[in-house]
């Protein structure tokens, strides 16, 4: 076993990161004075893998989109029956996601953190499933998917993804499709775990009011190590620089508009993306966070409202920068940011904005290592990436120059790499107050 | 060492309230002005928090307040409406980092607080009302907002029961008010609704955090100290704790999946904590939890919804079950979670059942003095009960309740409408 210590002095908090006998990587970050424990076990398997090879496979195969959340929800059941009956007897609250590059199971609790802790390591690591119960899983799935079909707020995002995206798998909704989901089957859902869920592949994260001991103990006593590593190579999707469409279009049941503005990033591999994601929060708050003139004129002229809001979205392979809300006018609010970003361009970043959204952007971040799942979340984030020293995230923001602002505006804001994406109201069905 | 609940009066009506705990590396201080809903004046005070936070006399542009707030290492001033029961609540609060925290050990408590109270007590008014650019704003902000809840067919499905089951009540009012008064919005009818609350509501000052609450509550004192005040008195929520007889109401919109709501009365609790946390567990072993029948039974095992729940509202003393079913399980959902209800009438659950409800609820409990927003909710919500608790106290209660109290709780339950929202043509 390895076990390194990463403190800041700034924060007062100390993360443990140990390299189990197990195999199993795990990132420890008790914090004082808190009563939840939040843990999460996750594997590196998320929608965008649909295609992937082991040291013993031959060829890579492609599988059918959505498998990674189906494998999720079927994890929760075996023989005994499901997990979530297990967690009723220790009072933790339990659940699970799949993102676009990860399946994470969690649980968060205030008592009896180590039988938990046990239940958690212990269902992940147990596959069971048959022809009849992947069968009843499709049902309920195809439930789930209609469910987002009807969403505005999905859909919106989705169709950016696939008006940026010409082939990469980040543009298919993270559940699949009904027809995508009635092709998987139990075998296949064993090999995903297999290759996946070997815990070399996996990593456990837990923050909050809980002792190194007791993780420890607990991962002694379950965690069986596995015969040998899996590794696993990523089939290689060739995606082009450029976008598919520009603009993408949807009639739905909304009351207003809504509309998901995007640029097309530059991957510069995983740990590059996530610093380059700080950089670009800041860059996207410059020119249209609630301090910028830009906001201040979409907003006097009625075509955004307060549902407006910027975000950066990265993985392992792709990042976007996205501009979202409702609007009467999305064209128009698209136009803006365009002529925006260019004069920005043209005209340079005015050092004292950048002093501000910098001062800014530290504040929320000192925000994000103050609570129980965010710390979970970003340690389990800079793992993935390759990075070790999770605070380092604060030096992007403390070190970040101008200079290094107006290159990442060039690379990652380029108006010939944007598209826009709406969800309008189905005829008829708009307010009174169009116009 | 953390510093428990501790509430006292600085004038008429105006509460100062506190929680510090060394741990947290924020602190969050919120204004709340409560007054009783009214279908006359709800539209008009919805407004009035945004008009506020668009700024002050002292950061009288909405720009130059937000780069004020940039300033604050991106403090967050946020403003909302709530619903308690009878009563409209028009929330400011703002959150930013402890002094500690900062890059340059500049003080935060104190410019924070004092941005808020100028937020509050002094509007950047023109000739004595909202300047007329913002009110045309947010006037279209809240018919939006009321337009874009039908997006959310859950939440609308919900409402719409609430309403059904509750017309002509206070409590069926929405909190942002009415599209068709929305339009008739003018500065001087915001600026009106923002000086009668300001001298009728009753006003609740909350401080969480890591902070020095002193601080915060000396300029609040001072500040309130020249407001004229004629505070309205609180009463506690009128409605009927029985149904009469179950209405049935379906409507129709363009949805995919069908939702179905069912609304209860809970009977008597009053302001009873015991019975309040029988009511609680029953709740939540019918349809609060993971575990719950509703979940296991009617969800999992026969795959009937996508979602299906209970919530219990303990200020109205009304349960309302909610469900995503296709429109052909519409019935067969219906007589199941009918069937689930009967059973916890019954009492034919498990002892274990009745274990881990009681760990789920009490894992909530104990974990709201992990967060600042969770801590200010909390106490915000016991003082509109009228009797404050501490989450570890109200723990306590759940524990102790028994078998044959939630039995009797589910027994003092009666179904008052079933809402169906479905769509056009058939599926």
């Amino acid at each position: 076993m390895e076990k390194t210590t990463i403190h800041s002095e700034r924060l007062g908090i100390e993360v443990f990161r140990i390299k189990h006998d197990s195999g199993l990587t795990m990132l420890l970050c008790p914090m004082k004075g808190f009563s939840t424990a939040y843990a999460a076990f996750t594997t590196k398997l998320g929608s965008v893998d649909t295609r992937f090879k082991t040291q013993d496979d031959a060829d890579f195969v492609d599988v059918p989109e959505g498998v990674a959340h189906f494998l999720e929800h079927k994890m929760f059941e075996n023989e005994e029956g499901d997990a979530f009956a297990r967690y009723a007897k220790t009072g933790a609250s339990a659940n699970a996601f799949t993102s676009f590059d990860r399946t994470s199971y969690l649980f968060a609790c205030t008592d009896r953190f180590s039988e938990s802790l046990e239940i958690l390591l212990d269902f992940v690591r147990r596959p069971y499933f048959t022809k009849e119960s992947v069968q009843k899983e499709q049902g309920i799935i195809g439930q789930e998917i209609r469910m987002y079909d009807d969403s505005g707020d999905w859909r919106v995002m989705f169709n950016l993804l696939g008006a940026l995206y010409h082939n990469h798998p980040v543009r298919i909704d993270i559940a699949g499709t009904v027809e995508s989901i009635a092709q998987i089957d139990h075998e296949l859902l064993y090999r995903c775990h297999r290759t996946f869920y070997n815990l070399n592949n996996m990593v456990l994260c837990v923050a909050g009011n809980f002792t190194v001991e007791q993780v420890l103990e607990v991962a002694g006593r379950v965690l069986k190590p596995d015969a040998k590593p899996v590794e696993i190579e990523r089939g290689k999707v060739s995606e082009p620089d450029s976008i598919c469409q520009p603009l993408v279009e949807q009639k739905l049941s909304v009351a207003t508009p809504l509309f998901h503005f995007g640029f097309k990033g530059v991957s510069t591999g995983e740990a590059g993306n996530l610093k380059n994601q700080i950089l670009d929060e800041m860059l996207c708050d410059l020119i249209a966070g609630e301090a910028s003139p830009l906001y201040r004129r979409l907003y006097d002229a009625g075509i955004i409202n307060a549902t407006f809001g910027t975000e950066v979205m990265t993985g392992r392979d792709y990042m976007c920068a996205i501009f979202s809300g409702e609007s009467r006018e999305p064209e128009k609010v698209a136009e803006q940011i365009k002529e925006e970003v260019a004069a920005l361009k043209r005209d340079g970043i005015d050092r004292e904005r950048f002093e501000l959204i910098r001062r800014a952007t530290y504040g929320r971040y000192i925000g994000l290592y103050s609570r129980t799942e965010p710390v979970a979340g970003l340690m389990c984030a800079a793992h993935f990436a390759g990075i070790d020293d999770i605070f380092s995230l604060l030096d992007v923001i403390a070190n970040a120059t101008l200079e290094q602002m107006e290159e990442r505006l060039r690379i990652a804001f380029d108006p010939e790499k944007s598209a826009l994406s709406i969800v309008r109201p189905q005829d008829g069905e708009t307010g009174g107050t169009e116009g | 060492m953390s510093n428990s609940f501790h509430r006292e009066q600085l004038c008429d009506g105006v509460h100062f309230s506190s929680v510090t705990d060394p741990k947290f590396k924020h602190n969050r201080i919120t204004a709340n002005l409560v007054v009783p809903l009214s279908r006359e004046t709800v539209t008009d005070n919805a407004v009035v928090p945004f008009l506020l936070r668009k700024g002050c006399r002292s950061c009288p542009d909405f720009t130059r307040l937000n780069q004020k707030l940039y300033e604050l290492y991106g403090a967050s001033l946020a403003c909302d409406v709530t619903k308690y029961g009878g009563y409209q609540s028009l929330d400011l609060s703002i959150y930013g980092i402890d002094d500690r925290f900062t890059l340059g050990g500049e003080e935060m408590v104190r410019p924070c607080a004092q941005l808020l109270t100028d937020i509050l007590l002094d509007p950047a008014f023109v000739d004595g009302v909202f300047p007329e650019k913002d009110v045309e704003l947010e006037r279209q902000q809240i018919i939006d907002v009321l337009e874009s809840q039908i997006n959310d067919k859950r939440f609308y499905a919900m409402s719409r029961c609430q309403s059904i089951m509750c017309e002509g009540e206070k409590i069926a009012i929405e909190k942002y008010g009415y599209i068709e008064d929305a339009n008739k919005i003018t500065p001087a009818s915001a600026a009106e609704a923002y000086r009668r609350i300001l001298r009728s509501a009753q006003i609740e000052l909350i401080f969480v955090g890591c902070g020095n609450p002193d601080t915060a509550k000396e300029i609040f004192r001072q500040a309130f100290s020249s407001a004229e005040r004629a505070p309205v008195p609180m009463e506690p929520v009128q409605t009927r704790t029985k149904a009469e007889k179950v209405n049935e109401v379906t409507e129709q919109l363009d949805v995919a999946q069908s939702k179905l709501v069912m609304g209860f009365r809970t009977g008597e609790i009053g302001s009873d904590l015991k019975k309040l946390a029988a009511m609680r567990v029953m709740v939540a072993l019918y349809g609060g939890t993971p575990n719950s029948r509703l979940f296991v039974y009617v969800r999992e095992k026969q795959s009937l919804c996508y979602y299906c729940s209970a919530r219990l509202n303990r200020l109205t003393g009304l349960m309302f079950v909610d469900s995503g079913v296709e429109k052909a399980n519409k019935q067969k959902a219906y007589d199941e979670i009918m069937n689930q209800f009967r059973v916890m009438q019954r009492g034919e659950f498990t002892d274990d059942e009745i274990i881990a409800t009681k760990l789920l609820l009490q894992t909530s409990l104990n974990a709201v003095g992990d967060s600042l927003g969770a801590i200010d909710d909390w106490y915000m919500t016991q003082i509109m009960t009228g009797k404050v608790c501490s989450p570890e106290e109200e723990s306590a209660m759940i524990e102790a309740v028994t078998r044959e109290e939630i039995i009797a709780a589910a027994n003092q339950i009666t179904l008052d409408t079933v809402y169906f929202l479905t769509g056009k043509e058939a599926e």
